[in-house]
């Protein structure tokens, strides 16, 4: 029994490891998704984009690791600007429909540049922390694991205090809730957009450095965590900024008790039906409220 | 220009009459794409050229399915690959092992994930706007770890392989199974035509402007989205069956997210709710980048280099001409008209894309 349930501890720190790569992935999506209006596609190919950048430069030029996802991050701060000044910004006019097809475009030019850049043979990204196990309660857990868990959950209390507490979340907030009034109360809804591609580029790009040691860097890197991020999005409603990170933590935990319990093979598409029959129910997600569409 | 079939004046000449039926330049089309064996038979044309054009075919005709879903109802599905890939097996498993033949693989390529899709359709396009996205989304993973997993239906990761069809107890050589292609794509394209100008075009056309005002006028919303999502996945099924029979294998890599997403901007570039301008993005999207960038120097060794060209191709054309190539083709119609001298404003459609 001991045993038993040291296993069922270990599979929950495990997901809570998997929940922190989803989370910070959603959170960028739902960030994009309020000030922006669209649902951001490209979320993953960014992360993957930046994840190449990190990578490269630890290889290639053996900067520390530390040192080269600094760089990542200041990369993805870039590329979230240059994203928002040369596309986004312009586009205020067009569809939400079109605005998506604008994101799936990004997606094709960063799967593109990712070769081009860093060719196309895998590379690989060590974990932070090489080595080491710390034993809870019959669960064993990696330094690594713990180190990713802690940023996740540190980078998400930061985020939400910047959002509830401070003048800048209040901005932040006031676009989300409707961008031409909060234009006309003054606050700089552009410099709030650009802020918030670029926070969702960091987001990305952590994301990516934390998966990737789990297996080798290419073009597909991101792909599960996208689609896993989009679905927490989905199952948390995107009415708000912690409903996603709810439903990332639940898909991490889902996922791994399902691969565990019912099928090593089958368990992440189980997993996503569950999600779909849970939508039929509930279609605003767990903590969505109802949208009313007005004439 | 299109509906003006009745309208047309009994005197005028004979080709012009030919010309403004819409069907018989649709055949006129079949006519001119079907002759290129022949260009490549006399060697005016590279024999691999005719293979790119063929898939151009085939995904025409996905992106004509998927052109009828965005461009109509707006709503984007990313399992065009998924569902292409599973009327690629169906098809490929039923002519090859079950050994029936080509016309009953067709069907059942077609039927069986248009089933699916109808059943997909029903539980996600009660709810608005994205979920149809993710839905598809979903399913696609599924159906590609179920092509990489199922090794006695789909081969697994080694793939299914087919041989070319059988018409009439006539094994066709590549030639053959490319006309065939040919017929597919201009019967495909007949069909779209008439169903675009008949009752359920003007109900989708109702719905494009203001989805209230058609509840209001009595379109079931649910009904006429179900059946152009139905239809986007049976043009899909039926693009995966050619697939096989003409490119004669079968991976699951082939049916990744990233196929989706070349469709999409092929119905983006080639402009919402055009027939010619699908094709020709197609064209655009599959043809351009082996055939053209390949060939130039320096540039033609970079990897990736197709999708960054169709990637900026399609936030270009979203952000500048929303019209796509086919909503070019009524500006060039007036360009024309200017360049000549002439002043015929009524016949000018209304509406950029509306055309051709």
């Amino acid at each position: 029994m001991g045993n038993e349930l040291g296993t069922i501890l270990q599979l929950f720190l495990r997901s809570l490891e998997t929940g922190s790569v989803y989370a910070l992935a959603a959170l960028g999506i739902i960030i994009i998704y309020r000030t922006s209006n669209i649902t951001h596609f490209a979320q993953g190919s960014m992360g993957m984009f930046n994840t190449y950048i990190v990578t490269y430069l630890f290889t290639s030029f053996s900067m520390p690791l530390w040192a080269s996802t600094l760089c990542g991050i200041a990369a993805a701060v870039l590329i979230g600007f240059v994203v928002d000044l040369l596309v986004i910004r312009h586009t205020k006019k067009i569809s939400p429909v079109a605005k998506q097809i604008i994101t799936l475009g990004l997606i094709m030019v960063f799967l593109g540049l990712s070769p081009m850049l860093f060719g196309v043979d895998p590379l690989l990204l060590p974990r932070f922390i090489q080595s080491g196990d710390i034993s809870i309660g019959g669960a064993a857990i990696s330094y690594n694991a713990i180190l990713n868990i802690c940023t996740g959950l540190v980078l998400m209390i930061v985020l939400f205090y910047v959002l509830q507490k401070t003048k800048m979340g209040l901005a932040v907030r006031t676009t989300a809730s409707n961008e031409s009034t909060a234009m006309l109360m003054g606050v700089p809804t552009r410099k709030v957009t650009l802020a918030a591609w670029a926070v969702a580029g960091v987001l990305g790009c952590l994301s990516g450095v934390m998966i990737a040691p789990t297996t080798t860097v290419t073009t597909t890197l991101m792909n599960a965590v996208q689609v896993n991020a989009l679905f927490a999005c989905v199952l948390g409603g995107f009415q708000t900024f912690y409903g996603p990170v709810l439903g990332a933590y639940i898909i991490g935990i889902g996922r791994n008790f399902l691969v565990y319990y019912v099928s090593s093979v089958w368990g992440e598409q189980i997993m996503y039906l569950l999600i779909l029959i849970f939508l039929i129910f509930r279609p605003n997600g767990l903590v969505g409220k109802k949208f009313i569409k007005k004439v | 220009m299109k509906q003006t079939n009745s309208l047309v004046k009994t005197n005028e000449p004979m080709w012009k009459r030919i010309w403004q039926n819409n069907h018989l330049r649709f055949m006129l089309f079949g006519v001119v794409i079907g002759l290129l064996p022949w260009l490549s038979d006399a060697g005016l044309m590279k024999s691999s050229t005719l293979s790119y054009i063929g898939n151009v075919l085939i995904y025409a005709v996905a992106a004509l399915g998927l052109n009828l879903l965005l461009g109509y109802s707006g709503l984007i599905s990313l399992g065009t690959a998924g569902f292409m890939g599973l009327g690629s097996y169906i098809a490929a498993y039923v002519a090859k092992d079950m050994e029936l033949g080509f016309w009953v693989a067709t069907l059942l390529a077609i039927l069986i994930p248009t089933l699916i899709g109808i059943l997909i359709g029903l539980v996600s396009l009660r709810i608005a706007g994205i979920y149809l996205a993710i839905a598809t989304l979903c399913v696609s993973e599924i159906l590609l770890k179920t092509f990489e997993q199922l090794d006695t239906f789909t081969g697994g990761m080694q793939g299914k392989t087919t041989a070319y069809p059988t018409l009439f107890q006539n094994p066709l050589t590549r030639n053959g199974t490319y006309l065939l292609l040919v017929v597919a794509l201009i019967l495909v394209m007949m069909l779209t035509h008439n169903l675009v100008n008949g009752q359920m075009g003007r109900a989708l056309h109702a719905m494009r402007g203001s989805e209230v005002a058609a509840q209001a006028m009595g379109v079931n919303l649910l009904k006429y989205r179900l059946i152009a999502f139905s239809l986007a996945t049976a043009y899909a099924a039926l693009a995966g069956a050619l697939y096989v029979f003409f490119i004669k294998f079968s991976y699951p890599s082939v049916w990744n997210l990233n196929l989706s997403l070349y469709i999409l901007a092929a119905v983006v570039i080639g402009g919402f709710r055009s027939i010619y301008g699908t094709v020709l993005g197609a064209f655009v999207v599959w043809a351009i980048p082996d055939l053209v960038l390949k060939n130039l120097p320096v540039i033609g060794e970079i990897n990736g280099l197709a999708y960054i060209f169709n990637g900026i191709l399609i936030i270009l054309v979203v952000m500048f001409a929303p019209g796509g190539i086919g909503g070019l083709w009524p500006k060039i119609l007036r360009l024309k008209d200017k360049l000549l001298g002439k002043n015929k404003q009524d016949k000018e459609p209304k509406e950029a894309g509306d055309a051709v």
